[in-house]
């Protein structure tokens, strides 16, 4: 299959369409908008859709297949965190909040990437492994829990070293100040577990797992048949939300614009490969290499914001929503079906029966 | 009929300064506040507009003058440097005191 045509027949989809038009109604400054409310249930309605379909999924294939892709998810995830940590720092001069911020920025997922994943494939008539939607959710928190771990060990350690060169008689006010940076860290551990987007992606797993295929039946015009129509609402927000942010694009850079393109391809490449080695199928190898691809904007700034405020959220939110996630949507999606089809074509066949056969 | 003064401390921030400001009143003891949602422009840019989590709040508080200088301190001390923040104090006459 021809990576371009594929590219250029996703563009033409409603999603991205729709998410183009947003840009630029915001552009010519409508004052187009999708009302509030509106805008704050789609994400949690999108969460439910998917984690309903993960749990129905897991009731047919079964919990067992599920640890192997989660914890090659949650190494490639940390070790991708602390990759961009090092790029940006050291290559991009970044200060330790704002590439800590940025790191994990990108080594978290993205919910809104999801579902728009999902949405290529159905359209693409090809199913993915439901369990993915559990990876999305133990995924979504921990990238930001290493960041902020990571930065309050650098922030300790700084303060240790400035105690030492003072001398211990201003130890009070450190000793107060290090117990904040803990007590800081295992708030934000607390409000991540229990935000309503684990919450709500988690509960539906588990109701999705209970009522199975069956009990689906009565809601499935609304979580299945509508899902696909509720995302393009979505992207109308999403595209007016980032059109108001082109403006800001200058200022992000352009170390940090190449990083927010060669980095999600880079991760979602390397995602297809290795999913595809550990034997999960087309779709969902396309999955596993999305999620790693995509950046969080509606997470991130929530947490960061509270977890890392020294950090600048001009930062990490335009380079995550203005550029990474259209980009991914557009490009790298399509990039990653064709590199999974052609994975998937052939000798890749038997590996993946050799796999599964062994794990079953 | 007698007024008596106190202070009104009215601080406008962004949305995710709130927490740490409503908890920093709660170390000092006072309880009672208002908070809406608002928007406007200012040094940081147009806001309220987009993410939920991009809106800014303002929060108004009455208390004597003896907690004042605490509170605003430490709210400058900490909150400042971070975050989008307009902070400002007015008198204003209350009929029962006794509630501040």
């Amino acid at each position: 299959m021809d990576i371009l045509q594929l590219i250029q027949a996703n563009l033409l989809t409603p999603i991205i369409l729709f998410f183009l038009f947003g840009i630029i109604a915001a552009r010519i400054k409508s004052d187009l908008k999708i009302p509030d409310a509106i805008s704050e249930f789609l994400p949690i309605y999108l969460l439910a859709a998917i984690g309903l379909h993960g749990g129905i999924e897991m009731r047919n294939t079964g919990f067992e297949n599920m640890l192997v892709p989660m914890f090659v998810a949650i190494g490639l995830s940390l070790l991708f965190t602390l990759n961009h940590y090092q790029i940006l720092r050291r290559l991009g001069k970044f200060n330790l909040f704002d590439s800590y911020a940025l790191a994990s920025t990108y080594g978290a997922v993205g919910a809104v990437h999801f579902s728009v994943g999902l949405s290529f494939l159905k359209n693409q008539g090809v199913t993915s492994e439901g369990y993915i939607a559990a990876i999305l959710a133990v995924l979504e928190p921990l990238a930001f829990i290493l960041a902020i771990f990571m930065t309050n060990m650098a922030v300790s350690k700084q303060i240790r070293a400035k105690r030492k060169s003072v001398g211990d008689d201003a130890s009070t006010d450190i000793d107060v100040g290090l117990n904040e940076t803990k007590t800081k860290l295992s708030k934000v551990l607390h409000e991540s577990i229990t935000g309503k987007a684990i919450v709500i992606l988690l509960g539906s797993i588990v109701i999705g797992y209970i009522i199975g295929e069956e009990g689906f039946e009565p809601i499935k015009i609304v979580f299945d048949e509508m899902f696909t129509g509720a995302i393009v609402i979505f992207m109308i927000e999403m595209g007016i939300i980032a059109g108001q942010r082109l403006g800001d694009i200058k200022k992000v850079g352009i170390f940090l614009t190449a990083f927010a393109i060669l980095i999600p391809t880079f991760n979602g490449v390397i995602g297809v490969l290795v999913s595809t080695a550990i034997g999960l199928s087309l779709g969902g190898s396309v999955m596993f290499g999305l999620l790693l691809a995509s950046a969080s904007f509606i997470a991130a700034p929530a947490v960061l914001r509270q977890a890392i405020p020294q950090a600048k959220p001009s930062l990490y939110i335009t380079s995550a929503l203005g550029i990474t996630f259209p980009y991914n949507i557009i490009v790298t999606l399509p990039l990653l079906f064709a590199l999974s089809t052609i994975l998937h074509s052939g000798e890749t066949i038997d590996l993946f029966n050799f796999i599964t056969g062994g794990l079953i | 009929m007698k007024l008596y003064n106190v202070k009104l401390l009215t601080i406008t921030c962004e949305i995710l300064a709130q927490e740490n400001i409503l908890e920093i009143l709660k170390k000092h003891e006072i309880t009672g506040y208002t908070k809406y949602e608002v928007d406007g422009n200012g040094a940081r840019g147009l806001r309220g507009q987009g993410f939920k989590n991009e809106k800014n709040i303002k929060i108004e508080v009455i208390m004597r003058e003896e907690k004042l200088q605490d509170v605003a301190e430490e709210i400058s001390r900490t909150q400042f440097a971070n975050f989008a923040i307009v902070l400002y104090v007015s008198d204003v006459g209350v009929l029962r005191p006794e509630k501040f």
